[in-house]
């Protein structure tokens, strides 16, 4: 009784400092002077789920990072600072973070409305604003403190407008969540598209708190389209995809990569078998970087890992070996994410940054299609129409 | 002509879903006389216990209708005992304000205990569909029309045939009149409280059901819709809430059939201001509705206000300014600098508000008129930040009051209805006029504030600035209220009619009022704007108007120094509670509902 006693204390302890920074106390911790990353990100509000899921991917690389004997003896942490994705609130966090001298870089915010009213602050103040989630085309021309490794639309669209024209569709309907994410992805796809020789016969717009899209969906099936492409999240692409068959259209779906996610089929239902998508993390993949990830993903937290962990993991992955290579300077860091190359990576395979915008090119692709509740690559079969 | 019959087909459907929720807002409303935003976060609760016990109780879906209906209804009258019954007879801006605290707490603690992922949330129904037009309608479908419609239908005879329901009725018409005539009017609110939210819960789950989705903070969107339907159908009106929640649905409908998916929004809310203004009554309010809001302002609560020396002020004031001197933290300075950008619009809330008496809900709508417009002067057409910005004032004062004009025969609720659908079309708008705004992909690399070669970047800089704006505004409205215009303003805020029969021109002196109040809020916008260097649709959302009503509320409606302190409060008490993170918009829904509680009148009292 005394040790299990001792024992909660201990867990409760950790968990209490869990709450206020990052999680502590692992056995072989490196003793020395903590490296402090900040995070700016939503852990209330409409975004929440996301800040909630960068965590798992965070505290996953940290595990590994640490248990390793962390940066040259010196453990890393985080510190997440709730901004609800509210730009008022960015503004202050960014302000609390340049001040603060053991910050050494900052990580995200989840949305552009969020991440890019805080840019000018950390680029006056020379402390790198990494966002991995920031696919605006204009969040890096903030400056050259400002970083981006999420997926640049400019490569992940032509893929799939690749990918609809080897499944065999020449008549696309396009749905988007009209953000600026959707927007751009949208603009992006649709030259893609009509470069490959398709015809794009209708395009949508949906606002992110839309639940019901039958409406649409009916002037969808009226263009006649011989496929519908989504631009969506796991949970809107769910939604779209139980009721697409309610208004009597029988066209596939195609999916952008960001509905992968467990997520996906668990809203979907059975309405998500049939539904083609790619993704840039596919637990199946055997490359050795996804495999330790997704092994250890599952054994800590009992769960398949979606692509909001693996880039939040990523990140970490990254900064450890910046840090290594080229110190914990606030100036070095950026110019150290300007040198690094072929960093493993989860999504990228292996990840290299352009300095001119500061992005990196080349994610990694897998074909997908849903087949008996799980999302499988797919193996060349085109669709049988109808 | 296919289509036609899928439009509308589809637009019944939906309408049937708002129907759900309506109903129970219409019952609420028709007794308590109040928006219970609430409400929304009873049906993210039920949606949740019914997840719940499908998922470890394996209950089938009549016994988990049950299971929900039970300890919602069971909230609801705890909703009504702990939160609005000790409000009774206090201005009824407070339990207005009491549920939106309450819906910030509750939405956030299912947040807590479910995690903010969505959930799935399976019905276990037939896997039959029924072929209409194009398309086809399935069990569920068929479901929530059945409860929709049997439940207005149950409270309706209910209403009309039991005795209970004869003092709903009575203590409807008139609470007062009821009590004297012995009716236990406490009781009554009670089990009218109780079998909304019952309801509520219930179309939580038929509505997760039905998307097979549920997450926290569904609540908003879903009460939203509600309140327009509701309005639809004339208020308190039951079966005027089915009828209004159709002809929603269907507007909707036929608005994404005509112009796309993007404008869908646009419609239901330009149809509620369109039914405000032509009948405000609804379809099925019948004249009586609108008589039964207060003539006088019993809507904000009256009280003496508390009046701080001069002296006081002033050195506040200097303080103020000669704070960046101490070299405190720029991240102090910044979010004192929120603070003032959050005073402006407060002073402007407060004004409209407090001093004259038309509430305001959607005054985050003033913020990106100015903020947008400074910002596409300043990016797109290459002016100064100098003339922008009090260009980007003048317009929003301008549009503002051109926005509101149609709504100013309306009073108490209706107007706050009125003016939150008023900043939702400003939003949807901006999201919409691509060509102008850019649309979803908002407007990037604005330029920081400059005036003759100096750029304002630093957080001194900055904070000097906002601070300046914001005494400015200030002393120009105290002046403003101490003048003959603002005696006016709270003589048609006191008695609108009395008003009228002095000779007062009430319309002139109400855009007075939202013309002054645009320029200060259209500033702050501006400023905002040259602050972030980017903007989008979403940057002034409505829950910043939320945010705006708090404020002005907890400083005491119309008082200038009270707004000032309220948006400090309230800017830095999410701040402060930094350090609690996930638990801090949960202190903040509480400290709300504690001020409105032992302190309606505000911190300073109303002037």
């Amino acid at each position: 009784m005394l040790v299990w006693s001792s024992l909660t204390r201990r867990v409760l302890f950790a968990a209490a400092l869990s709450v206020f920074a990052a999680p502590a106390a692992f056995a072989d911790e490196p003793k020395g002077e903590p490296i402090l990353l900040g995070v700016s990100g939503p852990l209330t509000g409409p975004n929440a789920q996301y800040g909630a899921q960068w965590k798992k991917g965070f505290d996953l690389a940290l595990d590994e990072v640490n248990g390793k004997g962390g940066v040259k003896g010196r453990p890393l942490q985080y510190q997440f600072e709730d901004s609800q994705a509210d730009p008022r609130q960015t503004v202050a966090i960014a302000q609390k973070f340049v001040s603060d001298p053991k910050i050494v870089v900052e990580l995200g915010d989840f949305s552009s409305t969020a991440s890019m009213a805080a840019s000018a602050i950390y680029q006056r103040a020379g402390l790198v604003q990494f966002g991995f989630t920031n696919s605006h085309p204009n969040f890096t021309k903030g400056g050259d403190y400002i970083w981006s490794s999420s997926v640049s639309q400019a490569d992940e669209t032509p893929r799939l407008a690749k990918y609809a024209s080897e499944l065999g569709f020449k008549k696309l309907a396009v749905l988007y969540l009209n953000t600026d994410w959707g927007r751009t992805s949208q603009t992006l796809f649709t030259s893609a598209a009509k470069s490959l020789g398709a015809d794009v016969v209708a395009v949508e717009g949906y606002q992110p708190d839309e639940k019901d899209f039958r409406s649409t969906l009916v002037r969808v099936r009226d263009a006649n389209p011989d496929v519908v492409v989504l631009i969506s999240y796991y949970a809107d692409g769910a939604l779209i995809a139980r009721q697409i068959r309610s208004v009597g259209l029988k066209t596939p779906i195609l999916a952008n990569g960001s509905i992968y996610s467990p997520k996906f089929i668990e809203l979907a239902g059975d309405a998500a078998n049939g539904v083609f998508s790619e993704t840039n993390f596919f637990p199946g993949e055997p490359r050795p970087e996804v495999q330790n990830f997704v092994t250890k993903f599952r054994a800590r937290y009992n769960e398949d890992p979606d692509t909001f962990n693996a880039v939040a993991y990523d990140t970490i992955v990254l900064m450890s070996q910046v840090f290594d290579k080229f110190g914990t300077d606030r100036a070095a860091i950026r110019d150290g994410l300007a040198k690094i190359t072929d960093v493993p990576s989860v999504i990228f395979g292996k990840a290299t940054f352009d300095p001119q915008t500061r992005r990196v090119a080349g994610a990694r692709a897998v074909y997908l299609v849903v087949k008996d509740g799980k999302f499988t690559p797919w193996d060349g079969a085109k669709p049988t129409t109808n | 002509m296919n289509s036609f019959i899928d439009y509308t087909i589809n637009g019944l459907v939906v309408g049937n879903i708002y129907a759900l929720l309506a109903v129970g807002l219409a019952l609420i409303f028709g007794v308590a006389n109040l928006i219970n935003f609430a409400h929304g976060s009873v049906y993210t609760i039920g949606a949740y216990v019914g997840c719940a016990a499908i998922t470890f109780l394996r209950t089938p879906l009549p016994l988990t209708i049950l299971v929900v209906a039970v300890p919602c209804g069971a909230l609801g009258a705890l909703i009504e005992r702990v939160a609005l019954r000790p409000l009774q007879g206090r201005a009824r801006i407070a339990p207005l304000l009491a549920t939106i605290g309450l819906s910030f707490v509750l939405d956030q603690l299912v947040q807590l205990v479910a995690s903010p992922n969505p959930r799935a949330l399976p019905a276990d129904l037939p896997d039959w569909r029924l072929n209409v037009g194009g398309g086809s309608i399935g069990p569920m479908d068929l479901l929530i029309a059945g409860v929709g419609l049997a439940s207005a239908g149950l409270l309706y005879g209910f209403l009309r045939f039991t005795k209970l329901g004869y003092a709903v009725r009575a203590t409807a018409q008139d609470r007062d009149a009821a009590r004297q005539m012995g009716v236990n009017v406490d009781a009554v609110n009670s089990a009218v409280f109780a079998i909304a939210s019952a309801l509520g819960g219930v179309s939580g789950l038929l509505v997760g059901m039905y998307y097979n989705h549920i997450d926290p903070t569904m609540s908003f969107q879903a009460t939203l819709k509600g309140v327009v339907a509701v309005v639809i159908g004339g208020v308190g009106n039951v079966p005027g809430a089915i009828v209004g929640s159709l002809l929603l649905g269907l507007t909707e409908s036929y608005g994404v059939a005509l112009f796309g998916t993007t404008y869908r929004n646009l419609f239901a809310f330009a149809l509620l201001i369109l039914f405000l203004v032509l009948l405000p009554n609804g379809l099925f309010g019948g004249r009586k509705a609108v008589e039964a809001e207060p003539l006088t302002g019993t809507f904000i609560a009256p009280s003496r206000a508390l009046r701080a020396p001069a002296w006081l002020i002033a050195a506040a004031a200097l303080a103020a300014f000669a704070l960046p001197f101490g070299w405190p933290s720029p991240y102090l300075l910044q979010t004192l600098t929120n603070a003032w950008l959050a005073g402006l619009l407060a002073l402007s809330l407060t004004l409209v508000a407090g001093t004259a008496g038309q509430m305001s809900f959607g005054h985050a709508g003033l913020l990106a008129i100015g903020g947008y417009a400074s910002a596409l002067l300043a990016t797109d057409w290459g002016v100064s930040p100098l003339v922008s910005v009090p260009v980007a004032g003048a317009l929003t004062s301008v549009i503002g009051t051109a926005l509101v004009f149609p709504a100013f025969r309306l009073r108490g609720h209706y107007i706050a209805i009125a003016t939150l659908a008023i900043g939702e079309i400003v939003g949807l708008v901006i999201l919409n006029w691509e060509s102008l705004t850019h649309g979803a992909m908002g407007v990037s690399g604005i330029p920081p504030l400059s005036a003759f070669g100096f750029e304002a970047t630093s957080a001194r800089a900055v904070y000097w600035l906002t601070l300046a704006a914001l005494v400015a505004f200030a002393l120009l409205q105290a002046r403003l209220s101490s003048s003959h215009i603002g005696r006016t303003l709270r003589a048609l805020r006191d008695d609108e009619v009395a008003a009228r029969a002095h000779g007062v021109e009430v319309a002139r002196y109400k855009a007075l009022a939202f013309g002054f109040a645009g320029f200060g809020a259209g500033i702050s916008g501006a400023i905002s704007a040259h602050l972030y260097t980017y903007l989008n649709n979403q940057t002034f959302d409505s829950q910043l108007s939320l945010l705006a009503v708090t404020m002005a509320t907890l400083g005491g409606m119309g008082n200038i120094l009270g707004a000032i302190l309220g948006a400090l409060a309230l800017v830095g008490l999410p701040e402060a509670f930094r350090f609690a993170a996930e638990y801090r918009i949960l202190i903040y829904g509480l400290v709300l509902l504690a001020l409105v509680r032992f302190r309606p009148q505000g911190l300073l009292g109303t002037a």
